[in-house]
């Protein structure tokens, strides 16, 4: 063994000392666990630290390199070994400082992650939400199913003559719907239209048959209100005039009409009734959308549902327009907008309606 | 009307069990609500609509349960025991009003003994809820359940003359009715008179002093026939329903007037004694013909969809009690007297409603009409409901207000209207042209809304008084003005214009937030363009402006395309005071209807720009009543082609600036399409703008 040697030896073990004693304070963050606790200011301080530890031993100039620069002077019977102890030394301080940048760079990533994490419960940013009232809601899929079935909306004054509001519908001079006990006048002898039928005339003066048309709207009768009324309500009137067309026609339209609101399932019936613009005339009844018909609160233990008044138009409604009853026949049907959402939503008091409390238009 | 099913099986051999009974009436149109059992009977709850009175007694729904059901109908007994002398040996009737009485008729019965009904006769009145008085009351009321047609007991003893008159009340005539009241009179009410006085509101009510008592030994019954309309008027004028007048006031059966006058007296004699006049007294002087009505029979399949063979509708009208008549053989058409009860047939179609409900309206085939015609929406409303769409999105409820509302919140005290109207309502009249309710029925709630402002605020109101402070609130519907009376009654109708409101109070709020900015004047004004935009109209356009019910130096007049189509603001203080608000409130109108005639703004394509444009940024320091719009005007009006827009970045109104000025930053773009423009061509053009600014307003470029 040459003395040379023993220097060698001498020398790498100096390099890792030197190393080892700069390296001391880091030594505990070569694991993970080791920089827990450590702050995002700490860990960022620690890692420039072991940058320029890393510079000062593995650069060109460091100790390590000019170890690595005396392998070719050392004698050949000892440069392997030699070599080898250097690469050694090397692939330590390498090691130590990487798992180091590693450990803390893990450190720093998770702190600035959790710096920034987001509580994704938070409310997303969006101006609050308004609502559509409950009675528009109903009113445009009413329209919806019927302009779909052919037929056109129609609107009319709300404020009418005797003639459009009693007396084209055939309702006679005296009959106790004209009284003002039951209808509104204007100090100028005008009534408030007390059915959306007035709408029917309007309708068959601007077209002529074959027509349908459906008119939703408000009405007007001198209700006092109490839980179940209200002196202003909206109904949809519709009507189809043309050749041919019989009581077969309605029940088909209004079955088709309850089973496109409701579900295919939903049953009608059709019971014998009078209305003074109509005849023969017939009320429609619709199975219970909660209960499906076998009886519950909502429909009194029935299992029906009252959907309104119907009838073929009476002729003489007809004649006032103009049209030959024995040419053309139609059928008419009114339907309460209000009773049906009130039942929908099971409204507890109908005077809810027109209150316009946010907290009730919220719910829709 | 409640019926006893008992009861009924007296006048029929119907087999049906009660609530399948119930079903069959509900299924021919006469609607049983429910079905009481009741010691032994059952109780019919029926809800009959107003076309048949003559369903209003057991006999009238025997009729209709024996022609369904094919069950044999048992008329009851009319036979009277103990029969002796003329009725005018005892009594007579003069009719000096027979326009509203067609047919009086008076039998006596003389020597009866007052004493408690016999058990079985008390049943039937209680099972129907009636209570038992004495035998000739409970017979009368007895026999008006039974068969249709309401009967009055006088004592006839306490008729001065023994004489009945038939006539119109005295002015101040004064009668007390059997129920203790005393009742005043008036000219149009018919009575029913002895020689000298009242004794009964004819068809209504008798009269206390001639009732029936223990003492009573003779008895003047009487059976007429009243005109409805007349007992109608006289049941309200009074406020009094009776058993009587609710059948009277929709017409009894004038030939059965004899009728149930003979069962009452044959009862009478049975169970208080008494012999009665041979025949009555009868006041009939025009006799009341039943019309005929034809049937082709091909108009009952042409009308409900049913093939029922004539001789089945035949069969089924017969049953009713139609008579058949001579009719039009050769074209197959028949024809029917009508039943003299059945005061609701009338014509041909009346006959197939007769024979389709009967038949059954479940017969009927369903079928969907031929379709010949198209659908279609309300003009306008695609665009309407995309302006809802956009409203709600911006945090707008939708609220649907009465129509009328209180005299107060539309008018002051010197009778001008607190709110302005939207333009082009009252253009016939002026000021004060409302429609006013002649009879209201909400105290006070007389004015048809001559806007939709004041039901926004009673809703603001109301949502104050329920802790809600944040509203945002819309509503669409007509408004009315009255207008200039005119011969033609469709001419003299209203105004009635479709309005647009929106309402604007508390804090802007995000969803699932408690708390936000303040809302003020922009979001108002947001909320209008943003529906005006979702209606695809043109730019509304905004001008300061004093409005009657906004406050000064926060309202704007607004137009589209030039036309005044309404007004936005906030709610002036005096308003702000008479609703209690504490905190600013901003409202809108405007004339949806005259908004939506602007038509549609078409979607047009222009190429995208191949070249940049350059954005330049002026802040100037002006007074505070420029406005951002004229600055922007004055810009885009100095002609410069490449100039392409002005957009606000910045206002700023803090305490360092002079008192009287704000500052604004705005941002021009120029932009050239055929070229990229150079720096120098941008400031020259730039430097134009800020010059024309400092020259037409005063305004000072700020460092």
């Amino acid at each position: 063994m040459s003395s040379e040697a023993v220097d060698y030896d001498a020398q790498i073990a100096s390099v890792r000392e030197a190393f080892e004693r700069e390296f001391e304070r880091f030594a505990r963050f070569r694991a993970y666990e080791g920089t827990e606790g450590l702050s995002l200011d700490e860990a960022e301080a620690l890692s420039r630290e072991v940058k320029e530890l890393a510079t000062r031993h593995t650069a060109k100039k460091s100790a390590v390199s000019q170890l690595m620069k005396l392998v070719g002077r050392v004698p050949a019977e000892e440069r392997a070994r030699f070599g080898q102890l250097v690469q050694q030394v090397d692939k330590e301080i390498r090691g130590a400082l990487g798992d180091v940048g590693v450990a803390l760079a893990g450190r720093i990533q998770l702190l600035k992650t959790e710096r920034e994490r987001v509580d994704v419960t938070l409310p997303g940013r969006r101006p609050r939400r308004g609502h559509l009232h409950p009675i528009t809601l109903l009113r445009q899929r009413i329209e919806d199913v019927f302009v779909s079935m052919g037929y056109a909306v129609e609107d009319g004054p709300e404020v009418e003559t005797d003639f459009y509001n009693f007396t084209a519908l055939n309702i006679p001079e005296l009959h106790p719907a004209r009284s003002p006990q039951d209808t509104f006048y204007t100090t100028d002898g005008l009534s408030l239209r007390s059915q959306t039928s007035t709408v029917q005339i309007h309708a068959m003066q601007r077209r002529r048959p074959p027509l349908r048309v459906v008119a939703p709207g408000r009405v007007f009768r001198r209700d006092t209100p109490d839980a179940t009324h209200n002196p202003m309500f909206f109904q949809v009137e519709g009507l189809l005039v043309d050749r041919g067309i019989n009581m077969g026609h309605l029940k088909g339209t209004l079955s088709e009409f309850v089973r496109r609101l409701f579900g295919p399932a939903t049953r009608t019936r059709f019971r014998p009734s009078y209305f003074p613009f109509t005849e023969p005339s017939m009320e429609a009844d619709y199975s219970c959308f909660k209960c499906g018909g076998a009886g519950c609160r909502l429909c009194k233990g029935s299992g029906w549902i009252e959907l309104g008044g119907s009838g073929m138009v009476h002729p003489n409604v007809l004649r006032a327009v103009q049209i030959d009853p024995e040419e053309f026949s139609g059928f008419a049907f009114g339907l309460g907008i209000d009773r049906m959402c009130g039942l929908m939503y099971e409204l507890d008091d109908i005077r809810l309606l027109f209150e316009n409390d946010v907290r009730f238009l919220e719910q829709f | 009307m409640d019926i006893s099913y008992n009861w009924l099986r007296d006048l029929t051999e119907i087999t049906l069990a009660p609530r399948d009974l119930a079903d069959r009436l509900t299924m021919a149109g006469l609607a049983v609500d429910a079905v009481h059992e009741k010691g032994g009977d059952h109780v019919l709850e029926f809800d009959l609509t107003s076309n048949r009175p003559d369903c209003l007694s057991n006999l009238g729904i025997a009729r209709e349960a024996a022609a369904l059901t094919g069950a044999g109908l048992k008329l009851p007994d009319l036979t009277v025991k103990n029969v002796g002398g003329r009725a005018e040996q005892f009594t007579a009737v003069e009719i000096e009003d027979a326009d509203l009485c067609p047919r009086y008729a008076a039998r006596v019965v003389r020597g009866v003994k007052i004493q408690p009904s016999p058990d079985w006769l008390v049943e039937r009145l209680q099972a129907i809820g009636q209570r038992p008085i004495n035998n000739v009351a409970d017979i009368t009321n007895f026999v008006l359940h039974e068969l249709g047609q309401p009967l009055h007991a006088f004592d006839l003893a306490k008729l001065s003359e023994f004489r009945i008159v038939v006539r119109r009340a005295r002015a101040g005539e004064k009668l007390k009715t059997l129920d203790g009241v005393e009742r005043e009179l008036d000219e149009q009410m018919l009575v029913i008179a002895d020689a000298v006085r009242a004794v009964a509101v004819a068809g209504v009510m008798g009269g206390e002093e001639t009732e029936i008592s223990g003492g009573t030994t003779d008895v003047l019954v009487e059976s007429a026939y009243f005109d409805p309309q007349s007992v109608r008027r006289t049941s309200k004028r009074l406020g009094l329903q009776t058993e009587a007048s609710y059948r009277f006031e929709r017409g009894v059966d004038y030939e059965g007037v004899r009728r149930a006058q003979d069962r009452c007296v044959a009862l009478i004699c049975e169970l208080a004694g008494g012999t009665a006049t041979e025949d009555a007294v009868d006041v009939y002087p025009t006799r009341i013909t039943p019309p005929t009505v034809r049937l082709r029979p091909r108009r009952v399949e042409e009308l409900s969809g049913l093939s029922v063979p004539a001789e089945e509708s035949g069969r089924i009208l017969r049953s009713l009690g139609f008579e058949p008549a001579e009719g039009d053989v050769q074209n197959g058409e028949l024809s029917f007297g009508v039943p003299t009860w059945r005061t609701d047939v009338k014509i041909e179609e009346d006959l197939v409603e007769e024979v389709a409900r009967v038949y059954g309206y479940d017969k009927i085939g369903e079928a969907l009409p031929p379709s010949p015609v198209t659908g279609e929406y309300l003009l306008g409303d695609r665009r309407r409901r995309a302006a809802r769409q956009v409203l709600t999105a911006a945090g707008f409820n939708e609220a649907v207000s009465i129509s009328f509302i209180e005299e107060s919140s539309g008018v002051n005290e010197s009778g001008e209207s607190r709110f302005e109207p939207v333009p082009g309502l009252q253009k016939v009249e002026g000021e004060g042209a409302f429609v006013v309710l002649s009879n209201p029925i909400i105290e006070g709630a007389r004015l048809m809304r001559p806007s939709l402002l004041p039901g926004l605020l009673e809703a603001t109101r109301h949502n104050f008084n329920h802790g809600t402070r944040d509203v945002r609130l819309f509503e669409t519907g007509r408004v009315f003005a009255a207008r200039a009376a005119s011969g033609d009654e469709d001419e003299s109708r209203p105004s009635e214009v479709e309005a647009f409101a929106l309402l604007v109070t508390g804090e802007a709020l995000e969803e699932g937030k408690a708390a936000g900015r303040a809302a003020d004047f922009f979001d108002l004004k947001g909320g209008l363009e943003a529906a005006a935009d979702a209606m695809r109209v043109g730019e509304l356009e905004f001008e300061p402006a004093s409005v009657r019910h906004l406050r000064e130096g926060q309202s704007a007049r607004v137009r589209l395309g030039g036309q005044e189509i309404g007004h936005a603001g906030r709610l002036s203080e005096e308003l702000a005071a008479r609703y209690k608000f504490r905190q600013p409130v901003y409202v809108a109108e405007v004339n949806l209807t005259a908004l939506l005639a602007t038509g549609e703004r078409p979607a047009r394509y222009t190429p995208l720009p191949r070249f940049p444009g350059v954005a330049r940024d002026v802040s100037l320091v002006a007074d505070r009543r420029v406005t951002f719009g004229e600055m922007r005007r004055a810009i885009l009006s100095l002609g410069i082609e490449e100039c392409r827009g002005v957009a606000l970045v910045d206002v700023y109104e803090g305490a360092s600036m002079p008192e009287g000025k704000r500052s604004l930053t705005l941002r021009v773009e120029y932009r050239a399409d055929e070229r990229t423009l150079r720096d120098e061509e941008v400031d020259a053009m730039h430097a134009r703008v800020v010059s024309a600014l400092e020259g037409e307003f005063g305004a000072q470029l700020r460092g």
